[in-house]
């Protein structure tokens, strides 16, 4: 069931105030994943304090870095859950959890963050290995 | 790291691998951890062995992307558990901090006798070493090894409410709670009244069979079968 708008409207903010563009219907899923060129980043945003907390400012710092994915996206776990459902059709090889981060390259998935990979770590930590993710795969696309 | 919950563990929400003395390990997120048990939600098993997989090939597995789910809810006897291991521990090839779980409380012996109720939260169910082994050789008589058993209530019996025993397949919802060779399945309306419950099994002159202890129930009719709460 989902949380009242007013409580998650902040934790949408979070992302959408760094310029990451929001999907809120599978339409919108499809329109972002069709451009299959370059580097692209999926975050998917939930309400789960233990780990999306962390996640969210992670995810800010780590687009300070000088490699980053050319496009950004986010979905919003247990909310918006038509596009929740159609971005995971994209890994569906992937069990499913929330929050987590898949980076794409030329359409194909090239990182993968599940959620035991963002829970009980700080921005920092999370931050840190996102960027050693964009170095190895933002830059070398460029 | 219970960001929003101080009264859980200190691992509530986060993503555990249990390991137990047996062939079975667990991953899922950790509820709540305690002396009695531990709960995980949206969990996943794995038999060592199986599907060509050792214990440590399934960790392995999942912690890169993670377990599909097979149970809603999971509970674990904390006595069959050896260890609680984040898998983001593994996930990240950081040493493996092992978080211990409390240890046992202390009892005087091993005896298979009725335990205290656990407190509002408690979830367990106790089966003694002759119940096991009883459900054991009837599931192996039935010859269908997939089966668990089902423990349930239902209205009516001399004190209100009747016990239910049976051999079923997992129930979506159903809380499941391991034991060696098979698992003890409950629905949602029968744990609130089998919280904290022994299952016993008596063999002697004066007859055998299955006997409830139930901690919950306020009266208890003489055969056994029934009780209020």
């Amino acid at each position: 069931m989902p949380y009242p708008e007013e409580l998650v409207a902040p934790m949408r903010k979070e992302l959408t105030n760094l310029g990451i563009k929001e999907l809120r219907t599978p339409a919108d899923v499809d329109a972002f994943m069709k451009d299959k060129s370059g580097t692209s980043m999926i975050v998917l945003n939930s309400v789960c304090g233990c780990a999306a907390g962390g996640a969210r400012p992670g995810v800010a710092l780590s687009l300070k870095n000088e490699s980053k994915p050319a496009r950004i996206a986010t979905v919003f776990a247990g909310q918006d859950v038509d596009a929740v459902k159609q971005m995971r059709s994209y890994i569906a090889d992937i069990p499913p959890s929330s929050p987590c981060i898949a980076i794409f390259k030329d359409g194909e998935l090239a990182h993968f963050v599940p959620r035991h990979g963002i829970e009980g770590r700080s921005p920092q930590d999370i931050a840190a290995g996102l960027v050693q993710a964009f170095n190895g795969i933002c830059a070398a696309a460029k | 790291m219970g960001t929003f919950h101080d009264n859980k563990s200190e691992l509530h929400g986060i993503t555990v691998v249990v390991d137990t003395a047996g062939p079975k390990v667990y991953v899922g997120r950790c509820d709540d951890m305690d002396d009695r048990q531990v709960i995980l939600l949206d969990a996943d098993e794995h038999e060592d062995g199986k599907d060509g997989r050792s214990k440590e090939q399934y960790v392995q597995r999942a912690a890169k992307f993670g377990v599909w789910k097979k149970h809603e809810r999971l509970v674990i006897p904390r006595a069959q558990v050896t260890k609680v291991q984040k898998l983001g521990e593994v996930y990240s090839g950081a040493p493996a901090a092992v978080v211990s779980p409390p240890k046992p409380a202390e009892s005087p012996a091993p005896a298979p006798k009725p335990k205290a109720a656990p407190d509002a939260n408690g979830a367990v169910v106790a089966l003694t070493p002759n119940a096991q082994e009883e459900v054991r050789r009837l599931i192996a008589a039935d010859g269908k090894p997939g089966l668990g058993l089902r423990l349930g209530v239902k209205g009516g019996g001399c004190s209100g409410f009747s016990y239910r025993l049976e051999f079923d397949q997992k129930k979506e919802g159903d809380t499941v709670i391991p034991s060696e060779g098979f698992s003890v399945f409950l629905d949602r309306k029968s744990l609130i009244y089998l919280r904290g419950i022994t299952l016993d099994y008596q063999k002697g002159l004066q007859g055998k069979g299955f006997v409830f202890h139930n901690p919950n129930a306020s009266n208890t009719c003489g055969c056994g079968e029934s009780f209020s709460v």
